[in-house]
C-alpha cells in the first residue's frame, strides 16, 4: 500500500514537473538568447547562458545611426526607431484595452440590467462576431481607414483593436450584470441616489472581479495580433514592437531580435501574472452567474 | 402608466449605451463583410478598366472548379479541428490538475497561465525562427535536421506548418486550462463528491460527471481558442512573407488580392470560410443553451 502510494506521488511529481517544463521551456529559452552574446550564440549551449549580457537590449535602445559591432559590417546595420514602437506600443494597448472596456461597460449594463427588446439575440449576434477571423477582413477594413483618413495611423488601430476583444467582454460583464441582485441597486435608488450614482457607487465596485477578467482578456487577444499592426502600420515610426520586430533582418540581428520580444513581452507577463488570481476568480464569477 | 413611461426611458438609455459599441462593430466588422459579399459577385479589380461588373456566382464557381481551394480548405479546416481537439485534451487535464489544492499549485498555476500570458505576437516570432534558423546558431544544426525529416516525410512546407500548430497548441492549451479550471470552479463540489459514492472508476466517472458539467464551458473555450488558430496562422504567414507552403484560406485570399488584384475573387474565396464558421457556431450555441436551463436544475436537484 505504502509502495503503490509511493509510486503515485512520485507519478504526480513528475507529471507536474512535466507540465511546468512543458509551458515554461519556451519563454525560459527565449530569455536566454536574448542575454548571449553572438560568440555564445553560434558556439555556445543553446539550453544555457554562460556569461549573460544585456548588450542586445542596450544596443537595441542605441542602434538608430550606424553602430557597427562584431563581425558584421556598417553597411549591413540598420537602425530602428525602437523607443517609438515601444512608446506606439504602450499607447496602442492601454488605449485598446480602455476603450474595449469603457464601451463594453457601457453595452453589457444596457443588455444585462436593462434588457431592451430582444437583448438576448443582441447578445448573442455580438458574441459570434468573435468567431470572425479579421484577416478574412483586410481588404474592405483598409478601404475604411482610408476613407477616414487614417492609414498609417495608430487610431485605425485604436478602433479596430477593441473589436477582437468586445464579443467576449460584453458577453461576461452582461451575464453578470444579468444576475446581480436587483436589490442591491434598488436599495440605492430608494435611498435616492440616481441611477448613474447607484452604477458607479455599488454596480462597479461590485464587478471588479469581472471587470478584471475582461481586461486581462482583452489584453492577452490584443496583444497577439501583429498581421493587423504590419499590414495598417507602414512607415517605420508608427510601428508597434510586434510589426517593427517582424520587418527586422532576422538573419543579421536575430539576437536583438530575440531582446526585442522580451522587451515587450516581460511587462505584458508581470501585468497579467499579477492579475492572475483575479482572472480565474472572475471568469468563475461570470460563469456562476451567466452560464 | 408610469412603469410603462420608465420602461420606455430605460430602453432608449439602453440602446443609447449600446451605440458605442454597435458603431464601432458595424464599422469594423459588419460594414466589410458586407462589402465582401457584394464584392465576391463582381469583378472587381484595380486592373479592370470602368467599373465592376456584377458576375453573379462566377468567383464562386472558379472557386469550386479550382483543386488548390478544395487543399486550402482541406488545411484550414484540419487546422482547426486538430489543434481544438489536442488544446481540449491538454486543457481538461491543466484544469483537473489545478482544481485540487496541492502544495506548489501556485506555482504550476502561474506556470500553465503564462503561455497565454506571454504575448503570442512576440512569441510566434521567437517560436518560428527557433524552430527555423535562418542563421547558424548553436541548435541550428538540430533544427535542420529535425526540419530535414519532417519535410522529407510529409511534404515540403511540413515542418514550417508544423511549428505553427505547435506554437497554437502551447499557447492554446494554456487558455484552455485556465478558462476550464475557472469553470471547474463554478461547479458546486458537491457534485463531484456525490460521483464518487457513485463510482469507483475515474475514467467513468471524468465521462459520467465532469465532462457533462464542463460542456457549456468546453463549448465557450473551443469557441474563443477558434479564432486564433486562424490568427496565429496568418501572423506566421505574414511573418514569412508566405513562406508557410501549405495554403490556408486567409493567405490564399490575401495572394489573390494584393499580388494578383482580383479583389472580387479574393472575397469569394475569404467568406468560403463563413460557413464552416456557420456550423461551429449552431453546434456551440446549442451546447450554451442546453446549459442554460440545467444549470438551475442540478441545483434543485442535490
Amino acid at each position: 500500500m505504502t509502495a503503490r502510494s509511493r509510486w503515485r506521488k512520485s507519478g504526480r511529481v513528475a507529471l507536474l514537473a512535466l507540465v511546468s517544463v512543458y509551458c515554461l521551456f519556451p519563454i525560459y529559452f527565449m530569455l536566454v538568447q536574448s542575454l548571449k552574446t553572438a560568440q555564445e550564440d553560434v558556439f555556445g549551449n543553446p539550453l544555457i547562458v554562460m556569461n549573460p549580457t544585456f548588450e542586445n537590449f542596450e544596443e537595441l535602445f542605441e542602434r538608430r545611426g550606424e553602430a557597427p559591432r562584431g563581425f558584421v559590417g556598417k553597411a549591413l546595420k540598420r537602425s530602428y526607431p525602437f523607443l517609438d514602437w515601444l512608446e506606439n506600443t504602450v499607447i496602442l494597448f492601454a488605449g485598446s484595452v480602455g476603450i474595449t472596456l469603457v464601451i463594453g461597460v457601457l453595452a453589457a449594463y444596457a443588455l444585462g440590467r436593462l434588457q431592451p427588446p430582444g437583448f438576448r439575440l443582441w447578445r448573442r449576434v455580438i458574441f459570434a462576431t468573435y468567431v470572425i477571423p479579421h484577416t478574412i477582413l483586410f481588404v474592405p477594413l483598409y478601404q475604411v481607414i482610408l476613407r477616414l483618413g487614417l492609414d498609417d495611423n495608430l487610431i485605425a488601430l485604436l478602433l479596430v483593436y477593441p473589436t477582437m476583444a468586445l464579443p467576449f467582454c460584453v458577453w461576461i460583464l452582461s451575464a453578470y450584470f444579468q444576475h446581480l441582485p436587483r436589490e442591491v441597486e434598488e436599495a440605492a435608488l430608494i435611498e435616492g441616489a440616481s441611477r448613474s450614482q447607484a452604477f458607479f457607487k455599488i454596480v462597479l465596485p461590485m464587478s471588479r472581479p469581472v471587470l478584471v477578467a475582461a481586461g486581462i482578456f482583452a489584453l492577452g487577444t490584443i496583444a497577439s495580433d501583429f498581421t493587423l499592426a504590419s499590414v495598417f502600420l507602414l512607415s517605420e515610426h508608427n510601428q508597434t514592437i510586434p510589426a517593427g520586430l517582424a520587418t527586422m533582418e532576422v538573419a543579421l540581428d536575430e539576437l536583438l531580435a530575440v531582446a526585442g520580444i522580451n522587451v515587450m513581452a516581460i511587462p505584458v507577463v508581470i501585468l497579467c501574472a499579477g492579475f492572475a488570481r483575479g482572472y480565474v476568480r472572475g471568469l468563475t464569477a461570470a460563469m456562476l452567474e451567466g452560464s | 402608466m408610469a412603469s410603462s413611461k420608465s420602461r420606455r426611458r430605460d430602453v432608449a438609455i439602453a440602446y443609447a449605451l449600446m451605440a458605442p459599441a454597435l458603431l464601432l462593430m458595424a464599422g469594423v466588422l459588419a460594414y466589410p463583410i458586407a462589402w465582401e459579399v457584394w464584392a465576391s459577385f463582381t469583378d472587381l479589380s484595380p486592373m479592370n478598366d470602368g467599373g465592376p461588373r456584377f458576375v453573379g456566382l462566377a468567383n464562386y464557381r472558379a472557386l469550386v472548379a479550382d483543386p488548390q481551394f478544395w487543399w486550402a480548405a482541406t488545411v484550414t479546416v484540419g487546422f482547426a479541428v486538430v489543434t481544438t481537439v489536442v488544446k481540449l485534451a491538454i486543457g481538461i487535464g491543466f484544469a483537473l490538475l489545478l482544481v485540487r489544492p496541492f502544495r506548489l499549485r501556485p506555482l504550476v498555476f502561474m506556470a500553465v497561465f503564462l503561455p497565454w500570458a506571454y504575448p503570442a505576437s512576440v512569441s510566434v516570432i521567437g517560436w518560428y525562427w527557433t524552430l527555423s534558423p535562418p542563421i547558424p546558431t548553436a541548435y541550428s544544426q538540430f533544427m535542420g535536421t529535425l526540419k530535414y525529416h519532417v519535410d522529407g516525410a510529409l511534404g515540403t512546407g511540413a515542418w514550417a506548418f508544423l511549428s505553427v500548430t505547435l506554437f497554437n497548441i502551447w499557447r492554446g492549451s494554456s487558455f484552455i486550462g485556465v478558462f476550464l479550471l475557472a469553470g471547474l470552479n463554478a461547479i458546486p463540489t458537491e457534485l463531484f463528491e456525490y460521483a464518487l459514492l457513485e463510482s469507483k472508476s475515474a475514467w467513468r466517472r471524468f465521462w459520467v460527471v465532469t465532462v457533462p458539467l464542463l460542456k457549456p464551458f468546453l463549448a465557450l473555450a473551443v469557441f474563443l481558442s477558434l479564432t486564433t488558430a486562424f490568427s496565429d496562422l496568418s501572423n506566421v504567414w505574414m511573418l514569412t512573407a508566405g513562406r508557410i507552403v501549405f495554403p490556408v484560406i486567409g493567405t490564399h485570399a490575401y495572394w489573390l488580392a494584393i499580388k494578383g488584384g482580383q479583389l472580387g475573387a479574393a472575397c469569394a474565396l475569404s467568406l468560403a470560410l463563413v460557413p464552416f464558421l456557420l456550423v461551429v457556431l449552431f453546434l456551440l450555441f446549442r451546447a450554451f443553451d442546453r446549459a442554460e436551463r440545467p444549470v438551475a436544475a442540478p441545483k434543485a436537484a442535490t
